[in-house]
């Protein structure tokens, strides 16, 4: 009876009761109800704050905002609509007056100062540890650009005087523990520079050149494990320089010198000399990696001289000037390291710079892989186990099922779709390759976003969580399994003032399990941003 | 032993010997046929442990590839390196009887 049109809830509470799902897939038969309970109902222009709201956490326990100021943090707990209505009829009427207010689906737990006066909270940048419910907030004073290279630091990249990391237990708001970086730089946009994994953060000085591993302990420290950059393993440092105290005679520019821990907290100005001509020791196992790679690929002795100068010593000044870009972990012990040249590591649109990705594992401190990311091997990789590169922690259910061609038959139709349509393949392959390393929770767990339940316009919304620009018409999810219209995002009863042309951007920020949705709309100028509620009614 | 089951073996004459039957008219005291390998080739080796791989598949192929790529064609250095699949196979006493 209701085998063909299984699509109504009360069907679907039927087949649960009378059937047992398919081995392994009962997470998906009970995901299927999202169909049916959607955000549907919309509240304009609802009575909010001024904040900026950045996101809901992993776990829908909290909403993360900032002040208009960026200088606190105020957090909010979803909670949900609830009147009474003494009429007949209660479905048929209107909402009361108080579904406007934001009050009536948050409630405000607390504000705390983060940033002090010359500091502002970046507003693009959280992480949560969703383990112990904490929070990674960044705060930093304006970037100095063309700022000296003095100290190790790397030409071409700007400075900040100071990028401070928050680490807050969100249920108080306590700010448990605190790591300041001082005239460094650090890709804080859309949390770039900064990689979670379980309880491990990769933090990438770009000025410096160092990948800073930290671990966040249950109790709420900071403890740091190690700094790849310079050195690669622990005693690198005191090897170096008790070496250098052995031959160095009186060197005046040695005896100023002061050993420099690990640390990222400490001042980076005291490094070793910039005279000494070692380079960096990521770069060295780099290096060493690449020429034994080419090396071995020529059998014939006499002709390998000839390869092994031709491939590599033509390009060696390109492989030294490289520098990292960005890094990801793929375990406790494995690295991504995206390298590529100086001018490409700070700006937005890297296409034409060559780009490298290696892997490397922290405990034997070897390269075990190098590519250019234009490369079909690493694609082919990355088409097969994307989701090994996606990676949070072991723990965590809700990213097998973010979507991704690994583990989404559609999204796997649609990128084998763009890739018989590509008029170049090595232009696709480096498309698709410049999402790694990945950004870690840069996708929403929403099951709205879920490819297999829903279908929708990936240019107008998406998983990600990035600005749009602001559009007119109403973004439709349509049920991939009844192929119906189930409910429209509108952006709002008028767009645009009277002029016309004011371009507005819109993010949306959907709760992970509640059908419940954010729609924010603003303009680049002060006025206070438009905010749309989604809920199910 | 019961009719859903049919009358299946089993290694240990002792086994089902709890069982109830659904139909209490009948009793059913029947051990089961005792089976008893008269060969000893699927036997596990006694010092044979299975864990699993610590590194997730991506990485193994990571590994394997750089392999190939540093491996000297001299083959000198080939008996050196231990392939993946050797090393997933430690020594161990042997297990103790599984129990139902």
């Amino acid at each position: 009876m209701f085998r063909s049109n299984n699509y109504n809830v009360t069907a679907r509470i039927f087949q649960r009761q009378i059937r047992t799902p398919a081995p392994g897939t009962s997470f998906h038969c009970a995901r299927r109800f999202y169909e049916n309970i959607v955000p549907s109902c919309t509240i304009y222009d609802a009575e909010c704050p001024d904040h900026s709201f950045r996101k809901f956490t992993e776990d829908g326990q909290y909403l993360i905002s900032f002040s208009r100021n960026h200088q606190d943090l105020i957090v909010y707990r979803p909670s949900w609509l609830t009147f009474s209505c003494k009429e007949e009829d209660c479905d048929g009427q209107d909402l009361p007056l108080k579904a406007r207010k934001f009050e009536s689906f948050f409630s405000q737990l607390y504000s705390v100062p983060l940033a002090s006066s010359s500091e502002l909270i970046c507003k693009d940048f959280f992480l949560y540890i969703e383990s112990n419910q904490f929070g990674l907030f960044a705060t930093s004073t304006p970037q100095v650009h063309d700022a000296p290279a003095i100290g190790g630091a790397v030409h071409g990249v700007p400075s900040v005087e100071k990028i401070t990391f928050h680490l807050l237990r969100l249920g108080d708001g306590v700010i448990l523990d605190e790591r300041v970086f001082r005239n460094d730089y650090v890709n804080l946009a859309h949390s770039m520079g900064v990689f979670l994994y379980d309880d491990l953060l990769a933090i990438v000085s770009l000025r410096y050149q160092k990948i800073h591993i930290i671990q966040i302990r249950d109790s709420g420290t900071l403890v740091d494990v190690r700094a790849i950059g310079e050195f690669c393993q622990e005693d690198d440092e005191l090897f170096l320089n008790s070496s250098y105290q052995c031959t160095a005679n009186g060197d005046r520019s040695r005896q100023h010198h002061v050993p420099v821990d690990h640390v990222g907290q400490s001042d980076n100005h005291n490094q070793p000399s910039p005279e000494n001509s070692f380079l960096s020791g990521i770069k060295q196992r780099m290096l060493s990696f690449i020429f034994q790679g080419i090396w071995n690929e020529e059998t014939d002795e006499t002709l390998r001289m000839q390869h092994v100068k031709k491939k590599f010593y033509f390009h060696f000044q390109d492989y030294v000037d490289l520098i990292m870009w960005k890094v990801q972990l793929l375990d406790r012990h494995h690295l991504l390291i995206k390298f590529g040249s100086v001018d490409g590591g700070v700006s937005r649109n890297a296409d034409n710079h060559p780009a490298f990705l290696a892997v490397y594992n922290m405990e034997t401190t070897d390269i075990v892989a190098f590519y250019q990311n234009s490369v079909d091997e690493l694609y082919l990789l990355f088409e097969q186990f994307c989701d090994h590169f996606h990676v949070t922690s072991k723990r965590s259910l809700y990213m097998n099922f973010i979507s991704s061609h690994s583990n989404n038959i559609h999204v796997r139709e649609q990128v084998r779709s763009n890739k018989n349509k590509a008029t170049s393949l090595p232009q696709f392959v480096k498309k698709m390759l410049s999402s790694l390393p990945y950004c870690s929770q840069s996708q929403s767990p929403s099951p709205y976003f879920d490819q297999s339940l829903f279908r929708y316009d990936e240019k107008l919304i998406s998983a990600t969580e990035r600005h749009r620009q602001c559009t007119d018409h109403p973004i439709k999810f349509i049920s991939r399994q009844s192929n119906t219209l189930k409910f429209k995002i509108k952006p709002g009863p008028e767009v645009g003032t009277a002029d016309g042309r004011v371009k507005k951007i819109s993010s949306f920020l959907f709760h992970p399990f509640l059908p419940l949705a954010l729609s924010i709309q603003q303009t680049w100028s002060l006025q206070p941003a438009v905010v749309n509620i989604h809920f199910r009614r | 032993m019961g009719s859903i089951l049919g009358d299946l073996p089993s290694y240990d004459p002792h086994n089902f010997s709890q069982i109830r039957p659904s139909d209490p008219s009948k009793s059913s005291k029947m051990t089961p046929v005792t089976y008893h390998p008269t060969h000893d080739r699927t036997l596990p080796p006694p010092d044979q442990v299975i864990s699993s791989e610590a590194k997730n598949i991506l990485l193994r192929h990571f590994y394997a590839r750089s392999e190939e790529k540093l491996r000297s064609k001299r083959g000198a250095s080939e008996t050196e390196s231990l392939t993946p699949e050797q090393v997933r196979k430690h020594p161990r006493s042997s297990t103790s009887d599984a129990r139902l």
